[in-house]
């Protein structure tokens, strides 16, 4: 905006000008937003099959449970949407501890998954443990 | 013809901001759909060391054994899923402190553990922890 045209002087510019809305503010708004959602998502990785969680009474929010395992009726370990061999699970769970420092373990079990491989795969992710591990229910 | 000069001229000077809306419209629409706010909800189990020596306060525990076919024994008797709320809180009654183990043989499903854990909780037990039994 030339101040020649704010002076007033009708010119087909500044009738242009005036017709055209300013997006600067809207842009900050935007930009704020946009920052606002880059910030907080902690892009939490699903294991993406589908089980039947058992439900409990005392089902509660898993604090910071934003690492996700999840282990299907046959005992194998899916994370991010990946079947994963129990040997490589510590690994993946210390890669996700380093990009998430304050993140705690959250295992997703159906009915049905033998119990032994919980216990497995808890034992396996022990080392990067820093609060029990948090077994995903259903409010009943 | 020199009135349409300027007009470019002008045009030239000021930065167009809409092709960089498009580009900052289309980033934060990406990233609030990538931005999942999922909550997990659960039950926290502890998980003792096997490898470390046994605890000698795990003698004042409250233990529910979980048999490899899903039974529930507590204090050598067979107790019935519904009824172990009310035997840990009879047991808790006598030491309020104590934590809960519960041990599970190879062969158990998950869903009795998380019911016996559960029953646990609601009984008012701080700490509920899931061994295996070697046994």
């Amino acid at each position: 905006m030339s101040l020649r045209d704010q002076a007033g002087r009708p010119s087909a510019a500044s009738k242009q000008e005036e017709n055209q809305i300013d997006l600067t503010p809207m842009l900050d708004v935007v930009f704020i937003m946009l920052i606002f959602f880059i910030v907080t998502s902690s892009f939490v990785k699903e294991p993406g099959i589908e089980i039947f969680k058992p439900q409990a009474e005392t089902t509660e929010a898993c604090l910071r449970g934003t690492i996700i395992f999840a282990v299907d009726t046959r005992g194998e370990i899916y994370y991010n949407k990946n079947k994963l061999p129990l040997d490589r699970a510590l690994r993946t769970a210390e890669a996700a501890k380093k990009e998430a420092p304050q993140a705690n373990i959250v295992i997703q079990i159906d009915r049905e998954t033998p119990a032994f491989a919980v216990e497995e795969l808890i034992d396996t992710v022990r080392p990067v443990l820093t609060a029990p591990p948090c077994i995903s229910t259903d409010e009943a | 013809m020199r009135k349409i000069a300027k007009e470019q001229e002008q045009d030239g000077a000021e930065i167009d901001l809409t092709p960089m809306l498009d580009v900052v419209f289309i980033m934060l629409i990406f990233f609030i759909v990538v931005a999942s706010f999922i909550k997990e909800a659960g039950i926290e189990v502890n998980r003792p060391d096997d490898n470390q020596p046994e605890d000698p306060n795990d003698s004042v525990s409250i233990v529910v054994e979980i048999a490899s076919d899903g039974q529930i024994w507590m204090e050598n008797r067979r107790v019935d899923v519904r009824a172990v709320r009310a035997n840990i809180q009879r047991l808790l009654a006598e030491d309020p402190e104590a934590p809960v183990t519960v041990k599970v043989e190879k062969g158990a499903k998950s869903g009795i553990v998380v019911d016996v854990a559960d029953a646990a909780r609601e009984a008012g037990v701080g700490i509920v922890n899931w061994a295996s039994d070697k046994g």
